[in-house]
């Protein structure tokens, strides 16, 4: 059923980093970034082994050349089990395309937090 | 016919036996070398070959070794197949980098690439040499890859399975410098893993018996370089750089390419200079050597099937390892390859590795 689905409360998701709701068979979720307080919407199930992504990491994309550690600022959501990494705006894995989660776009109103799937 | 030519990437020659061998090593260091007997002081295997290390069938040359003079290996390595090319590399002596001394090292292998030009390159032109390297003093190993890589029929560095380090650590990083600016592969043959310096085999601690590290200590130190050349990014230090992996097998190299591009999703912030997926960069840069070709009990189809996902045949060079006994001979060992795979292996994907040194022009 697609349109606009209630997932949660702004305070849980301030305070837990992310809120999920089962909506029509599906785990829907937010996150929220800690650093930048950005919201994404997205499935809460990673494609590589279906661990719930939402309760992941959103950590910065490391990069290098050989022997030197950099950072670039790019945020990424980290999974919780394997820790493959997907790009926030997309949904796709950062270091194998061809794998995707769904994303959603997410709106706040009232204090509660809505996805629109 | 082109579709016939065959390049034998691993025919091993012993200085053991050669007492002109002394001829050239340093003067100073002559007496010390004389005074080792017929190793030379090359460290030795706490463990054996229970009959030989090598083909029974073959004729020892006069100081009593078999693959010791020119005239034998052409007669039995080169003429009987039809070899068009092959490409030398010592036997035990590849153990030059586990001795104690980084000294002795040196002039070892300096001496054994002037003998190998001398008596074997300048013998015959179907010949080919490896650049032989103490690698437990990579600078004095660079020195010698650039004195040597003048000539052109020098294809390759040779490093040794056995190592203190995977070869990865930077403090390695003189030598691939050094075969990247003047255009050789790195070689990296199986052997000497736990002799002299060189960390135990296996990772479980010294074995007791041949045959265990016939069957993990070889294939074990190849998958660990490999792993650790890909970790370290020295490909992208040097996009250029070609390695050859000689003797450590094939059948593991699917199952740890999976596990390496795995891990590194998961793992990649330790190494996140590896923006492509590891099996992607052994594809582009390392080659290996069919010899041991594993046996599969009649899987052979199955083990093909494996192979392609990855990347051969391209990935895969034909080698005998004559004169040992484990020889795989050619006409036998390419019969098994799927025909399509043939050209590639007898001589395409050789001619394409070692370039212009080699000195045959892919078809």
């Amino acid at each position: 059923m697609s349109g606009w689905h209630e997932i949660g409360s702004v305070a849980e998701l301030e305070r837990e980093g992310r809120v999920v709701a089962r909506i029509g068979g599906r785990e829907l979720g937010v996150v929220r970034d800690p650093r930048t307080g950005e919201l994404h919407g997205l499935r809460n199930r990673c494609p590589h082994s279906g661990a719930p992504i939402c309760f992941g990491s959103i950590v910065e994309r490391a990069v290098g050349a050989p022997g030197r550690y950099a950072t670039t600022g790019r945020r990424v959501l980290r999974c919780p089990w394997h820790g493959w990494e997907y790009d926030l705006e997309t949904g796709r894995c950062v270091d194998d395309p061809r794998m995707r989660v769904a994303v959603y776009p997410v709106r706040v109103e009232a204090g509660r937090v809505f996805v629109e799937a | 016919m082109s579709t016939e030519r065959l390049v034998d990437c691993d025919v091993h020659v012993l200085v053991e036996g050669n007492e002109d061998f002394l001829d050239y090593v340093d003067p100073g260091q002559r007496e010390w070398f004389r005074g080792q007997g017929r190793t030379f002081g090359l460290p030795g295997y706490t463990w054996t070959h229970p009959a030989s290390w090598f083909r029974a069938d073959l004729e020892p040359a006069e100081g009593g070794y078999p693959a010791s003079c020119v005239e034998n290996v052409l007669r039995e390595a080169v003429e009987p197949t039809g070899t068009d090319l092959a490409v030398l590399n010592p036997d035990d002596a590849i153990t030059v980098s586990l001795m104690g001394s980084s000294y002795r090292a040196a002039a070892f292998a300096r001496a054994h690439n002037d003998w190998l030009r001398d008596q074997w390159l300048a013998r015959d032109p179907r010949l080919r040499g490896s650049i032989l390297v103490p690698a437990q003093d990579p600078l004095a190993a660079a020195e010698e890859i650039r004195r040597c890589a003048e000539d052109e029929r020098f294809v390759q560095v040779l490093m040794v399975g056995g190592s203190e380090r995977p070869y990865g650590d930077p403090r390695y990083l003189p030598i691939f410098e050094a075969a990247a600016k003047t255009g050789l592969v790195v070689a990296i043959h199986s052997g000497g893993e736990g002799l002299g310096i060189a960390a135990p085999p296996g990772g479980a601690g010294m074995p007791t018996f041949y045959i265990e590290w016939h069957t993990i200590g070889s294939s074990g130190s190849i998958a660990a370089h490999l792993v650790s050349l890909v970790c370290h990014g020295v490909f992208e230090r040097f996009p250029g750089l070609r390695v050859v992996l000689l003797e450590g097998g094939v059948a593991w190299l699917p199952g740890i390419l999976w596990r390496l591009d795995t891990n590194w999703r998961a793992l990649r912030t330790e190494v996140p200079w590896l923006e492509r997926r590891p099996s992607e960069v052994v594809r582009e840069h390392i080659r290996f050597t069919t010899q041991p070709l594993e046996h599969t009990d009649g899987n052979d189809e199955l083990l093909w099937r494996m192979l392609e996902a990855a990347g051969a045949p391209e990935i895969l060079l034909f080698a005998s390892d004559y004169p040992h006994w484990d020889f795989d001979e050619p006409g036998h060992t390419l019969g098994r390859l799927p025909a399509e795979w043939r050209p590639k292996v007898r001589w395409e994907n050789a001619a394409a590795v070692y370039g212009a040194r080699l000195g045959l022009v892919p078809a």
